[in-house]
């Protein structure tokens, strides 16, 4: 299959966006921001369908909708924002709108698809230079701000005490979570960048108790998903998306069944004490 | 080391209400300040004004230990724990590791967090998730945070009021050892008076309308006055009791 160039382009640009997403996603479960991901990929939807009726790249569009979407979140706050009813109005209301741009845009019944289901073939040279420059540029903040963002996320309380900045780390991570949304759209679609975004690193925790092992497990994950989701997409001609969440859904319960296990041992050897 | 610390005609209001009134003391290196009083008088406030969380109206926090920036550790009683993102107790003492760029620990701060945990007693549960350790175990690891951060002054906010006798003496003896050897300054809040007369050097009480820093004996030793200060919390909580006769859970030593 690496004969072909669409192929090629997808894989590395899967492995960008999986590495990026693994990552990225260890924060976001920290933090509790799944929803608040979910959310900004339905922004995300709105923007690209403003795009499209606009006649500007999608990627601008994503990247203004999610940006705006993620500096409101950060304004709002967090806290406010994680309430079911706010986060099942924001998420209404931007699917509302994207599909209003779509119609207004009188857009094809395919790049609608694309948007909610994603699209791996067509990704040209260019794309692949663009989702380097920005996978780059969030991993680099990522792991520039990585001590202040490690603590704000997993002990909110002790950074507060140590003067960390907390309300800023808040919503640099917003943002940064916003680009990285805007770029995982484009290939997973708007539906799917919930699963690629949280579902390797909630699987991480089960088999590892350290941080940087999470990190290290997610992005493992994240990027063996979307590598089984292209092949098997390309030998079964079924949609690439299902496989990645496939592949995802079974590191989560297998780290499941893991940890039932290990806490089975562990009660056992307890009891034997 | 802190060489000195200086609070000024504190005021700070917290919700419309003022809590913390004219409130001045001074405290140096090694010193452990109990503070004691009823509940609501303001004493988490007072530790929240020299943390920066909580701004005062009026008065200074002075804080000098010769550097750009004073390092303050602070322990809770209590912290939110995700049980379900299980960090190890050695990865969770080392998020307080905060200074420096690079996304991992050097050579010597990685020897910090080794001696550290060796201090605090901690290395036996390093690769335990904090959520499963046990409330004694939890508070040394928030102490063995803290102290990473090698603290001029340490706050504790009740950090020992959930925890059993045995617990709450081992936190205790840990954190006069820092303050001994390392000459870290302590302000711990208690309502635990024998704990206060086993560790306090001096004793801030604070009640709702006054306040008072003086040795240990003096206010421990002094019924009358303990019994002003929790009364006037007491007469405004429970207005028909003119008695003095609801003292909760405080017990005085005289």
């Amino acid at each position: 299959m690496f004969q072909y160039d669409f192929m090629q382009h997808a894989f590395i640009a899967g492995t960008l966006i999986g590495l990026m997403c693994g990552i990225t996603g260890v924060f976001v479960i920290a933090r509790n921001l799944s929803f608040v991901a979910h959310t900004l990929s339905h922004i995300g939807f709105a923007g690209a369908a403003f795009a499209a009726f606009a006649g500007i790249d999608p990627l601008a569009g994503l990247l203004l909708f999610t940006l705006t979407g993620a500096a409101g979140i950060g304004r709002l706050g967090v806290r406010m924002f994680r309430r079911d009813a706010s986060i099942s109005v924001v998420l209404s209301v931007a699917l509302g709108l994207g599909i209003l741009f779509l119609s207004l845009g009188n857009v094809q019944g395919n790049y609608s698809s694309t948007l909610l289901f994603g699209s791996v073939v067509g990704i040209s040279l260019q794309d692949i230079w663009l989702i380097v420059a920005i996978s780059s540029f969030v991993l680099f903040v990522l792991a520039a701000g990585y001590r202040w963002l490690k603590f704000d996320s997993f002990d909110q309380t002790g950074a507060q005490a140590a003067g960390l900045p907390i309300g800023l780390i808040s919503v640099a991570f917003l943002l940064l979570l916003a680009v990285a949304v805007s770029v995982t759209v484009q290939i997973v679609g708007a539906l799917l960048v919930f699963a690629l975004m949280t579902v390797p690193a909630a699987a991480a925790r089960f088999y590892t108790h350290s941080i940087s092992g999470m990190i290290l497990f997610s992005a493992l994950i994240a990027v063996l998903s979307v590598w089984f989701g292209l092949t098997a997409g390309y030998a079964t001609n079924a949609p690439v998306s299902f496989f990645i969440v496939l592949f995802n859904a079974a590191a989560y319960f297998s780290g499941m069944a893991f940890q039932m296990l290990l806490e089975r041992r562990r009660s056992a050897a307890d009891q034997s004490r | 080391m802190l060489k000195k610390m200086k609070v000024s005609h504190l005021e700070v209001s917290f919700n419309g209400e003022r809590v913390l009134n004219d409130l001045s003391f001074q405290m140096s290196a090694g010193e452990m300040l109990a503070v004691i009083g009823p509940n609501g008088a303001g004493k988490s406030t007072l530790l929240k004004a020299i943390l920066g969380v909580l701004r005062p109206q009026h008065g200074t926090v002075l804080l000098d230990s010769g550097k750009k920036r004073t390092v303050i550790g602070y322990v809770p009683q209590s912290r939110a724990i995700d049980e379900e993102t299980p960090v190890s107790a050695r990865d969770f003492v080392s998020l307080g590791q905060v200074s420096g760029f690079l996304p991992w620990h050097s050579a010597s701060e990685r020897q910090t967090l080794k001696d550290i945990m060796a201090f605090t007693d901690t290395l036996c549960f390093a690769s335990k998730p904090v959520g499963r350790l046990s409330g004694g175990e939890r508070q040394r690891a928030f102490l063995a945070q803290a102290l990473v951060r090698r603290p001029d002054l340490l706050l504790l906010d009740e950090s020992t009021a959930s925890l059993d006798p045995e617990a709450q003496i081992r936190v205790m003896d840990l954190v006069r050892r820092a303050a001994r050897d390392w000459g870290v300054a302590v302000i711990f809040i208690s309502h635990d008076l024998h704990q206060v007369e086993m560790y306090a050097d001096r004793v801030l009480l604070m009640a709702r309308d006054f306040s008072l820093t003086g040795d240990q004996e003096t206010i421990l030793n002094d019924p009358a006055l303990l019994k002003k200060a929790y009364h006037s919390a007491e007469t405004r909580i429970y207005p028909e009791s003119g008695d003095g006769s609801r003292m909760g859970d405080v017990s005085f030593s005289s």
